[in-house]
């Protein structure tokens, strides 16, 4: 599991790649840290290269997006493979984001 | 093209009873026919295949190659073995010589081919499965698909009639099963008389023209693929191929990793042609261990998959324990959404040893 940041065009770009299981999150809950730090910037999470997301991953998820929308940022994900596709389908988390 | 006749092969163990490897075997075998091998482990397979190539003598019957008794004195076995080429699990390359001189040195030295024209053949040959670009490399250079791919054009390099195959993937990393599968795929394409020992299921009926399910030493049933795997009319057979594969993990601490057992459960998937299901599985056992985490329990896991009818299964029991870990009240949402959106079906049982979760993928 890899996670990078970058800024691009003012906005703040988290990219997954790999697999975000319950083994990987305690890393991965690190990496995304700099995130905190958001106010101005929208976040888009990129999850192109992201090939499982378990719960443990989908509360990472859920945690920046709640500290963006205190710091009125907004959070987009893109490049959905076919199983976060469908975990976030049955998680309802398909209603909480918003999707490029 | 290979007439077998009432062949026998038995050991002497060590209290000195007679240990029977095959018993009156006798079948016939046309060119162009693609026989895959399958049965038990012990049953005698690669046994047939030996003899059939000499590496092994049976202790009676006959062997009729084109015509000729193979043991007759004065038969040329080395002429047969030239054109009864064998492929092992272990590719059995020669080390010390590049893959190019691994493919010419047979053909220069049995079917006495000039330097150039054997290279150009080893190259075609290496062009065949995809490893020309790799003619000067060494054996250790190459992986174990590489190298079995390597094994299968020395072997092509002879011009064989019949190509013996003893499971040339069951040595492979299961990502590279696929590109051997293929090699061998496109010399059934191509005709190529061929028998295939193999435990690989869906292969073998892909692949195959023919089957011979192999038990206890003797050829159980023949028949075409759909027979022997859709509809077998013995016993053993039908036994065999609905066989269900399993993975177990036997789960006593908390602390035991967790990684290697997705690593496992992906090979699992990747060995039985089902990579689809593998993240709907992984994500079942993963939540199903966060729920369970709460609690001392031990817990065992089981992944089963039916290679005859293709339905998947995870079971999951949580030792000593009544209460299903989804209907606890506490019971983790997400975790329990997730669960239960990924399996079609989930049963819930109460056993003696504790209360049994199954999940239908
Ligand atoms: N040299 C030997 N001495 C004694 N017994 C032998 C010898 N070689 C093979 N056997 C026995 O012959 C039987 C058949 O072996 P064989 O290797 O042909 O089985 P197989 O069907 O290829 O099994 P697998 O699927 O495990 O490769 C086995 O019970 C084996 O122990
Ligand atoms: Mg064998």
């Amino acid at each position: 599991m890899r996670t990078t940041i970058n800024e691009l065009n003012g906005e703040l770009v988290a990219a997954f790649e790999g697999r975000l299981d319950t083994a990987a999150a305690i890393q991965t809950e690190k990496d995304v840290q700099p995130l905190a730090d958001c106010a101005g910037k929208n976040i888009v999470l990129d999850c192109s290269a992201l090939e499982y997301i378990s719960s443990s991953g989908l509360r990472i998820f859920l945690n920046v997006l709640k500290n963006a929308k205190a710091k009125g940022s907004r959070v987009f994900i893109t490049g959905m493979s076919d199983d976060i596709n469908k975990v976030f389908k049955i998680t309802g988390f398909m209603n909480l984001f918003e999707f490029r | 093209m290979i007439t077998v006749r009432h062949l026998n092969k038995y050991y002497i163990g060590e209290d000195g009873k007679k240990v029977d490897v095959l018993r009156d075997v006798s079948c016939e075998i046309s060119r162009g026919e693609i026989i895959s091998i399958i049965g038990p482990s012990g049953s005698g397979k690669s046994t047939f295949l030996h003899i059939l190539n000499m590496l092994d003598t049976p202790n009676s019957g006959e062997i009729i190659v084109n015509g000729k008794n193979i043991q007759d004195k004065g038969y040329d076995l080395n002429k047969m073995r030239e054109k009864m080429g064998m492929v092992f699990q272990n590719f059995n390359l020669f080390e010390h010589l590049t893959v190019l001189q691994n493919v010419t040195l047979a053909p220069i030295k049995l079917r006495g081919l000039g330097e150039k024209q054997a290279e150009d053949e080893a190259m075609e040959m290496l062009r065949k499965v995809g490893m020309a670009d790799r003619s000067g490399s060494m054996p250790s250079q190459l992986s174990g698909g590489q190298k079995q791919r390597v094994a299968i054009a020395r072997c092509l390099a002879m011009k064989p009639d019949v190509i013996l195959f003893d499971e040339p993937t069951s040595a492979l990393d299961p990502t590279m099963i696929g590109e051997v599968q293929g090699v061998i795929r496109s010399l059934a394409m191509e005709k190529m008389t061929m028998l295939i020992v193999t435990h690989e299921m869906k292969f073998a009926r892909d692949v195959s023209t023919r089957v011979f399910f192999m038990n206890e030493g003797v050829i159980y049933e023949d028949g075409t693929p759909e027979q022997i795997f859709q509809n077998p009319k013995r016993a053993a057979t039908r036994a065999f191929v609905h066989r269900i594969r399993s993975l177990v993990f036997d789960i006593v601490s908390r602390d035991f990793d967790f990684y290697d057992m997705t690593t496992q459960i992906k090979q699992f998937c990747i060995r039985y042609s089902i990579p689809e299901k593998m993240n709907d599985i992984t994500h079942i056992v993963e939540e199903m261990l966060i729920l369970l985490s709460k609690y001392d329990s031990p817990v065992l896991i089981e992944v089963n998959h039916s290679e005859m009818d293709y339905t998947s299964s995870v079971s999951i029991l949580h030792r000593g324990e009544s209460v299903s870990p989804l209907e606890r009240p506490d019971a983790d949402e997400l975790s329990v959404m997730i669960i239960r959106g990924m399996s079609s079906d989930i049963k819930t049982e109460q056993t003696d040893e504790g209360v049994r979760l199954t999940f239908r993928i």
